[in-house]
């Protein structure tokens, strides 16, 4: 029988230093412009919806601010959208669609987590608290 | 390379376009086999295969097009077949003797519009769709469905 | 009363294989009808994985669709989303500018380069070299890394919309790719030397489910698996879509037709990818802006219709998109896979071979199931002679 062709290449192997990633304590490289989560700015959204109507999964839902923000004019309606990331799927369509370019994208890719994760806390915190006299 | 099948003009009600650029031959339904079978014999059996089978559910027109993609080698252009066939009666003559290659784009055409193919053994309804769907006795891609 | 028939009953041990299996990566049934150690007849079932696909499209936009129908498999959703959205341009009869076509021809190559490690890297699992699984693994690592620096994601890359694509690439990212391709050039020939002298491989692999030129054809069987029985077809050379009109390449074909036959295809065929990737970044035009805007594409598509192929990389994809012009929605969406063609129409293959060949056969066929996403049953049927009388009996499941 011949000698198997991987022999050189897996003495090699056993020798250097393991391939996997131990991720806990060292972390993934990626890059800058990778697709992680994204969030609405409400100082530029105006409540238009149509990043609701594109959504190919459907899952951002337009919502009113909460009465303690301070909302810009040009969102009559104070509505925001409200994007779930569990059923995300991102494509960035929202991004893209977007005709005031309101959107913020990071590359965050990290979102595993017990708790339920939407962008409420993200997106609110573009805006300013109403600070109530006396 | 259309000069090679001028020997289909007997069967051609009229030659239509999809894009981009594929000429489209509209036979009637009962000419189907004897077109395929033409084929065969002017062209021999391994000089061309047939890519899909589509079936479209016209509601409007009453009647349902089939639609029949054969690549001729070795230039390897793509030709169409276009019966129609009415759509409270959908039966057509099955290929399956000739071209065992129709087997997937028959049994599909059958569970997904209700099109029977007459001389087909293997047509089965239970599998293609799930079968909550099968004991409403829906097809699926029928416009009048529901699904 | 004297016995008038004698009627011989062999036995013959049913197999299923799947759809929960060790040696399947995708849920299918394929009940295997053994005479000893020899197969008979087998029989495919699938169906685990239908979606209703065809039916979703038509309810969504025509631009909603585009995210949808790349996700009918991970693999090949790229080529899922330029083909369909080929399709729609073509109804629209819009133009798109040189850099767009080359861009989406190296994501392309790119994703075919990965998709063909992975089937010969579990082919190499399947018949028990594991240490060649792993290597070839690490390497496709690096291909991966070139496709998120590309794209944006590594597997599921929505890079593709109407009128070109959607992110642009610089001097700094075109470098980082071409190290990329140049590394791994090494490594895949490396491995094509070791699928094709290995003493183990080749005795696995060679002289397996053997398919003839003529069945290639009447089966409508298509790539790789068509292209090593010698059948030249390549919707790439004959289509000639985006920008291989201008790139000079091969069409790989072999004769044996067996398994080994289909797995060497591949190797070439990734060497070929590797080739025009590299032409394609040396030679990027910058005639235009590749990015539409999308806040100005149309919203009504005309009515019209439109078949596009492209060659994904288990063969031939087809898709066929109607407009009836009145409604933002698709009126009939048509998806045609290359696995449908080539698991459906399978059975064929298997008889006469022993039951530890099963996977190989199936793994070399490329087996995508999400892809196929319709549901069959199938009965083959096979002349053996001697075998005929059970093979009756047995047809009415």
């Amino acid at each position: 029988m011949r000698r198997p062709k991987l022999l050189k290449l897996a003495l090699e192997n056993l020798v250097s230093k393991p391939a996997t990633i131990q991720y806990p304590y060292e972390q993934t490289v990626i890059e800058k412009d990778f697709r992680g989560r994204h969030y609405a700015d409400l100082s530029k959204c105006t409540g238009c919806s149509l990043c609701s109507i594109e959504c190919p999964a459907d899952t951002i839902k337009m919502r009113p601010i909460p009465p303690d923000y301070e909302v810009p004019k040009s969102n009559p309606r104070r509505l925001y959208p409200l994007i779930n990331y569990g059923r995300c799927v991102f494509c960035y369509r929202c991004i893209t669609v977007c005709p005031f370019n309101a959107y913020v994208s990071t590359n965050e890719h990290r979102l595993a987590d017990t708790a339920k994760n939407d962008s409420s806390e993200l997106s609110l915190s573009t805006l300013r608290k109403i600070v109530k006299e006396g | 390379m259309s000069s090679r099948l001028d020997f289909l003009s007997p069967f051609t009600l009229e030659t239509q376009v999809v894009k981009p650029g594929r000429k489209v031959y509209v036979v009637k339904p009962e000419d189907l086999r004897n077109v395929f079978l033409k084929m065969i014999e002017v062209l021999g059996d391994s000089s061309f295969y047939v890519s899909t089978i589509i079936g479209t559910d016209l509601k409007d027109e009453g009647r349902i097009r089939l639609d029949y993609y054969v690549v001729v080698l070795p230039e390897e252009e793509t030709v169409v077949f276009r019966t129609f066939i009415p759509r409270d009666n959908p039966t057509v003559d099955s290929l399956i003797d000739l071209i065992p290659g129709v087997l997937p784009g028959e049994c599909e055409t059958h569970d997904l519009l209700g099109v029977v193919f007459k001389g087909n053994p293997f047509l089965k309804r239970g599998f293609f769709v799930p079968s909550d769907v099968v004991e409403q006795g829906k097809y699926p891609l029928r416009k009048d469905s529901g699904v | 009363m004297s016995v008038s028939k004698i009627i011989e009953v062999p036995l013959a041990l049913e197999l299923p294989v799947g759809p929960q299996h060790p040696a399947l990566h995708e849920p299918v049934l394929l009940k295997a009808y053994a005479d000893g150690e020899e197969i008979v007849k087998v029989e495919i079932n699938t169906g685990y994985n239908h979606r209703g696909i065809e039916k979703l499209c038509e309810k969504n936009s025509f631009y909603r669709d585009i995210f949808i129908v790349a996700r009918v498999c991970g693999i090949c959703n790229l080529v899922h989303a330029d083909c369909y959205v080929r399709a729609i341009e073509q109804i629209l009869g819009m133009e798109i500018s040189n850099r767009a076509k080359y861009l989406r021809v190296l994501a392309m190559e790119l994703e075919r380069l990965h998709s063909h490690m992975l089937i010969n890297a579990v082919m190499a699992e399947n018949i028990g070299f594991e240490n060649l699984f792993m290597n070839i693994m690490l390497d496709r690592e690096k291909i991966m890394k070139a496709k998120e620096i590309l794209t944006g994601n590594r597997v599921l890359s929505d890079y593709v919309m109407v009128g070109g694509v959607r992110r642009d690439i610089d001097d700094a990212k075109k470098e980082k790719i071409r190290d990329i391709l140049l590394k791994t050039e090494e490594r895949i020939k490396y491995y094509k030397k070791v699928f094709a002298e290995d003493s183990t491989i080749l005795k696995r692999l060679v002289d397996v489910g053997k398919v003839s030129t003529r069945d290639a054809v009447i089966h409508s069987l298509v790539g790789p698996v068509a292209r090593a029985s010698g059948v030249k077809i390549d919707s790439r050379a004959s289509d000639k879509y985006d920008a291989y009109s201008e790139i000079p390449f091969n069409v790989i074909t072999r004769t044996e037709g067996d398994s080994w036959a289909r797995m060497m295809v591949r190797w070439d065929e990734a060497l070929e990818s590797v080739k025009i990737a590299l032409h394609v970044l040396d030679r990027l035009p910058s005639d235009a802006n590749p990015v539409p805007d999308e806040k100005k594409l149309p919203r009504k598509i005309p009515a019209g219709e439109a078949y596009t192929r492209v060659e994904a990389q288990r063969g031939e994809l087809t898709y066929y998109v109607m407009s009836d012009g009145k409604s933002p929605n698709p009126y009939r969406v048509k998806i045609r896979t290359p696995s449908f063609n080539n698991i459906i129409s399978s059975g064929f293959m298997y008889v006469g071979y022993t039951i530890a060949d099963l996977p190989v056969i199936l793994t070399s066929l490329d087996p995508c199931i999400s892809c196929m996403e319709r549901v069959t049953v199938v009965d083959v049927k096979k002349n053996v002679s001697y075998k005929l009388p059970f093979k009756e009996l047995a047809k009415g499941v």
